[in-house]
């Protein structure tokens, strides 16, 4: 009953002219377009985009989060950090948790997507399915969970440990500034290993094994097949999994912290966005929260830029 | 590996060994906290943590947690904020996701590459305006302002990876149905949704893992304990301990969160792998 006359054009690139019914075709592809992608740009632009600018913008003000008490002070928030010993700190524990997460994760990653993959390990996807788990709990659980591993009187760490030793031993692993930010790491090396494993186990399965096969008539060890072989053509993948610790560990480190210690005891796991979280949400200094967010972008933009320049080097020498 | 020597085999071993420990290290707190949920303070405090729980087996800290504790109502706000966040994401993201993969049109490639740019910022910066937002919208401590705050959180993930799945399936099959006088619409809803079931899936699920496990927005935008999610519930039940000690119901309740992750897990594995490393290379 419909003549073909009504057909909206069949060219999406170009489009042909064809009548239609009421409306022409093109102003009915127009509105189709419109329909299916306005709506979606205004609802992420009111809940993401606008608080983030609007967050930057925020950052000039000195603002107790009232409505009356907001005044614009430029950028003294940003002179202000610069006299702010806690931030720095914070900042500095934002580089070791990065540091000590990359050679955490990466490393036990690759080492374990090298023996489920070029040495045959019985049960290998078990191993798989089992160390990919971490990756996919709630940071509360895994906060939950490693809290009561350090628990100082009833936790797995010291019950295990005093089976050793004589007295009993009582270390508070989280309440003590010696040990507070070396035991943050267990719990988000843990937490991660298996998304990096899951990453080089796809791409070792990709170099054609001919190229190993010539690596054993050559007499070439695993240690050897692993440093000519296996590294450089996964050194993408490699890379990406870098990339991927220093972004979540930047953008997100603070939730582990937050959960686990509350930056305290006494600022000494403070990490940026856990100070930017006491700032704004317990002290009400919500400018210089913002401020705090605005240098979290900053250092996570420039970061990521450095290395992937550094990386890009290496790789070209290796090649 | 074409010749076992001694030293490979010795080698292999030592690896195994490690396997095996890590496997322990990510199992074992995950069992331990099975028991945990079936003891009561006093095996907590005089036993071995590794203690195996005496019977009979306290399975009453899971219906007391359920109900005292309110863990009840933070699993039943989880499964409808997560539903209806999920499913809200998927229409607005596969809409746009569509439009991008199979329309030009001018602002095409700025509209990918705003989503796509969204990604990689930090959510923290909009974290305090986000909070005033909700306040004056008057949806703070509302079940649907965090089910906006999550669906738009949701939406860049859609539309990055199912874009890239829409420009895969074949032109010719809406170009044909076009000319069978489907409009634009029926196209999209009819025929083109259907196709991208395994994408729709794959994205659904990835957004369903981190809507349920979301805590950071979660704990800002609520502070009405009969509005909190589980990962909310449970952070505050966890702080609580210092004060009122009872580690049978929090590992009951903290069990109560991860089952439903782990059997979407084993039902999705291959999605939810392949959605994160589509997520991580961009």
């Amino acid at each position: 009953m419909i003549t073909v006359n009504n057909a909206p054009s069949i060219d999406h690139a170009v489009g042909k002219p064809k009548a239609g019914k009421g409306m022409n075709w093109k102003t009915k592809r127009k509105l189709f377009i419109f329909v299916f992608t306005v709506p979606t740009l205004l609802f992420f632009c009111l809940f993401m985009i606008y608080p983030i600018i609007q967050g930057l913008y925020i950052s000039l003000f000195d603002w107790s989060g009232g409505s009356e008490t907001k005044s614009f002070i430029g950028f003294d928030n940003y002179k202000e950090m610069l006299n702010d010993p806690i931030l720095g700190h914070a900042i500095y524990n934002d580089y070791f948790l990065v540091f000590w997460k990359v050679i955490g994760i990466v490393g036990l990653g690759v080492f374990f997507a090298v023996a489920l993959t070029r040495f045959r390990m019985k049960g290998s996807g078990f191993f798989r399915q089992v160390f990919f788990i971490p990756n996919i709990l709630s940071v509360v659980v895994i906060g939950v969970l490693w809290n009561y591993i350090y628990n100082p009187s009833i936790g797995f760490l010291n019950s295990f440990l005093s089976l050793f030793t004589e007295k009993k031993v009582e270390i508070s692993y989280l309440g003590d500034e010696a040990y507070a930010m070396w035991s943050l790491l267990p719990p988000a090396i843990w937490a991660g290993v298996g998304f990096v494993m899951i990453l080089l186990i796809a791409s070792i399965l990709s170099i054609p094994t001919e190229l190993y096969e010539a690596g054993n008539l050559d007499g070439a060890t695993q240690w050897q097949q692993f440093v000519r072989i296996t590294m450089p053509l996964t050194w993408e993948q490699i890379k990406v999994s870098i990339l991927w610790v220093v972004m979540t560990t930047l953008n997100g480190s603070f939730v582990i912290v937050w959960i686990m210690t509350e930056g305290g005891p006494d600022n000494a796991t403070q990490v940026m966005g856990s100070y930017l979280y006491q700032m704004g949400f317990r002290q009400y200094h919500m400018g210089y929260a913002s401020a705090i967010g605005a240098l979290i972008l900053i250092l996570s933009l420039i970061t990521t830029l450095a290395l992937q320049r550094i990386m890009r080097r290496d790789t070209y020498e290796m090649s | 590996m074409h010749k076992k020597s001694a030293g490979s085999v010795v080698l292999s071993a030592i690896f195994y060994v490690i396997l095996i420990l890590w496997a322990l290290c990510v199992l074992y707190p995950l069992v331990w906290s099975v028991f945990g949920s079936l003891k009561d303070n006093q095996q907590f405090l005089l036993k071995m943590p590794w203690s195996l729980p005496e019977f009979p087996l306290l399975w009453e800290n899971f219906s007391n947690v359920w109900v005292n504790y309110q863990v009840g109502t933070y699993f039943m706000n989880s499964l409808l904020v997560t539903t209806l966040s999920t499913l809200l994401a998927l229409l607005l993201a596969s809409t746009t996701a569509y439009t991008i993969a199979r329309f030009r049109f001018i602002g095409n490639q700025v509209l990918y590459n705003l989503y796509l740019a969204s990604m990689m910022i930090p959510m923290i910066l909009g974290l305090i305006p986000l909070f005033f937002l909700l306040s004056d919208m008057q949806l703070s401590n509302t079940l649907l302002g965090l089910i906006l705050v999550y669906t738009a959180m949701n939406i860049s993930f859609g539309v990055f990876v199912l874009t890239g799945f829409f420009r895969t399936l074949p032109k010719e099959l809406d170009e044909s149905a076009s000319i069978d006088g489907a409009s634009d619409y029926g196209v999209f809803f009819r025929i083109m949704l259907p196709l991208a079931r395994p994408g729709l899936i794959s994205v659904g699920i990835m957004n369903v893992l981190s809507i349920w496990n979301e805590y950071v927005m979660g704990t800002v935008l609520v502070n009405d304990p009969s509005k909190y999610t589980l990962p909310i519930g449970i952070a505050v039940m966890q702080a609580e301990m210092q004060y009122r000690t009872e580690w049978g119901p929090l590992f009951a309740g903290l069990l109560l969160s991860i089952i439903p992750v782990l059997i979407i897990y084993f039902i999705f594995q291959r999605q939810i792998t392949s959605g994160m490393i589509a997520g991580a290379v961009k």
